[in-house]
């Protein structure tokens, strides 16, 4: 066992050696913090996508678009469509509600849709919920078959595309991140060498005075534990200012795009990316270690 | 204290470095190793040092064999023997006293122990005024009287010199000589390896010689060549 204050003496000469190998250090840094940065984005990429795409989920399952009729075959319609089974709820948008909606996706700047206003091209819509979401399609079927409708957009399909892009996303990112940790590794462990090698003598000398095996080995330990940790840091910071950034940019450009709230998330993210930074630093330091150091 | 059974080492495609050497040294002893190049004087400290085991043969070191330690046990052994080396092995960017303080921060000593105890073993080999001098401001005799001080200041039962006057001049060997006659006189048990034929033939002591990896002479209060 190490005593506790000999740790003291361990981060002093693994300052000292990280600091000598100035330029190992920042290319283990930097590609620790790349790698769980690309993690840390395509998992704020799918996290929100999932969020969107369940929050579209949950709004509207069918749109149904009418051909122009008067109003009391528009009410007609709707009794025929709140009849068929499966249906929950159905939501009549006139054309003026559609027209509103339009003005506050743009958010409310009229200069999108000028020349639109005289004669409002949007169409009335039955926005329908169905019991459950199996029940969806059938719904739209039936729905598409009764006279009067134009169009039925059946929500699902596109749903279930988000939800693949959304797992298409995930995938590559965990790809990506697994090959940029490895990469990050034997970049720490090579670091790790390179310091093995410049302290060889210190090495020796303390083998000859009866050093124990971790004596000697807690200081690398504790580089490559800190190269992983910092880049984590770096990467967590960029993350974090990089997602503050976006949001208060989405925020103003598409209000009504579900966001997932930067706090306590990013706060979970960023402890992940330090754990996962550390793990690299202290899996690429034991890696050298083995081949390295033989005591 | 230290005991020596029919050791034999070999290398793979070597000539054999030591052949049934058997010797013994008592607590307080001093024994000059004696021999040409090759013939087995460096096996002799490694093996001492459990760098290497023999391929053959026992080595008793206060009774415990040290040819059957455990990996994880030779740190303690190393802790009780101090070692110098022909050429200093001291840290060039470090001061004196840093050097000497490094063998007691490997063994976790208390810091107060390691302030009092390394000015206790530079006033003992004389080097008190240049504690805070790196190697590269010292002459050879000192950089040899640092390690030295490096070697005893955790009190070890054994004292190896490899060749320690090897690199200096007739006259700081002397120096180094009695300083490692003083720490015998203390107590410390000291076997060294050397080729100075001036020195062992003035102190007497017991000389064993090595030729071949073999023991051709061991003899009380020998000279260097029978």
């Amino acid at each position: 066992m190490v005593k506790a204050r000999t740790f003291g003496y361990f981060f002093k000469s693994s300052g000292r050696s990280l600091a000598r190998n100035s330029w190992m250090t920042i290319a283990s840094i930097s590609t620790v913090a790349i790698s769980l940065l690309v993690l840390g984005v395509f998992l704020l990429l799918a996290v929100n996508v999932g969020v969107a795409a369940q929050h579209m989920e949950s709004q509207i399952e069918v749109t149904a678009y009418l051909l122009d009729m008067p109003r009391d075959h528009v009410q007609r319609l709707e009794q025929q469509v709140r009849s068929i089974s499966g249906v929950s709820e159905v939501y009549h948008v006139s054309k003026d509600e559609a027209w509103e909606r339009l003005l506050e996706w743009y958010g409310n700047d009229r200069t999108f849709l000028a020349g639109w206003e005289e004669e409002n091209p949007l169409r009335e819509s039955f926005e329908i919920r169905a019991e459950s979401p199996e029940l969806v399609s059938e719904i739209a079927g039936r729905v598409a078959g009764l006279s009067g409708v134009e169009e039925v957009v059946f929500g699902r399909e596109l749903i279930e595309q988000i939800l693949a892009i959304t797992s298409a996303i995930r995938m590559v990112g965990t790809g990506l991140m697994i090959g940029l940790a490895l990469a990050a590794m034997f970049i720490i462990a090579n670091t790790i060498r390179i310091a093995v090698f410049s302290r060889r003598r210190e090495i020796s000398i303390m083998r000859y005075v009866g050093a124990t095996k971790w004596f000697i080995r807690w200081p690398f330990i504790i580089e490559g534990w800190v190269l992983g940790l910092i880049g984590g840091v770096v990467a967590s910071s960029i993350l974090a200012w990089g997602y503050y950034l976006a949001v208060r940019y989405l925020l103003r450009v598409m209000p009504f795009w579900p966001l997932i709230a930067p706090w306590p998330f990013l706060q979970q993210l960023a402890l992940g990316m330090l754990g996962i930074g550390s793990l690299i630093g202290i899996a690429g330091s034991a890696l050298s270690l083995r081949r390295y150091l033989n005591v | 204290m230290l005991e020596l059974v029919n050791v034999t080492k070999t290398y793979p495609d070597g000539p054999v470095a030591l052949d049934s050497v058997s010797m013994r040294m008592d607590k307080g002893e001093f024994v000059f190793v004696v021999g040409q190049s090759g013939a087995g004087k460096t096996t002799l400290t490694r093996l001492l040092l459990c760098e290497e085991k023999p391929t053959s043969g026992s080595i008793y070191i206060q009774n415990k064999d040290i040819t059957k330690l455990r990996p994880r046990h030779i740190p303690a052994l190393r802790r009780s023997m101090g070692i110098v080396f022909q050429d200093f092995r001291l840290m060039p960017n470090w001061t004196v006293e840093e050097n000497v303080a490094f063998a007691m921060i490997v063994v976790e000593a208390a810091p107060k122990q390691i302030k009092r105890r390394v000015a206790e073993v530079l006033d003992l080999v004389h080097l008190t005024h240049r504690r805070k001098q790196t190697p590269g401001q010292l002459s050879g005799g000192e950089q040899q009287r640092v390690a030295l001080a490096r070697a005893i200041v955790n009190s070890p039962d054994l004292l190896i010199a490899d060749e320690p006057t090897g690199n200096l001049d007739p006259d700081t060997s002397w120096d180094i000589v009695k300083l490692i006659l003083d720490i015998n006189r203390i107590g410390t048990t000291v076997l060294m390896v050397t080729h100075a034929e001036q020195i062992v033939d003035r102190l007497r002591k017991r000389v064993v010689t090595l030729q071949n990896g073999r023991v051709v002479r061991d003899e009380e209060g020998g000279l260097y060549h029978g």
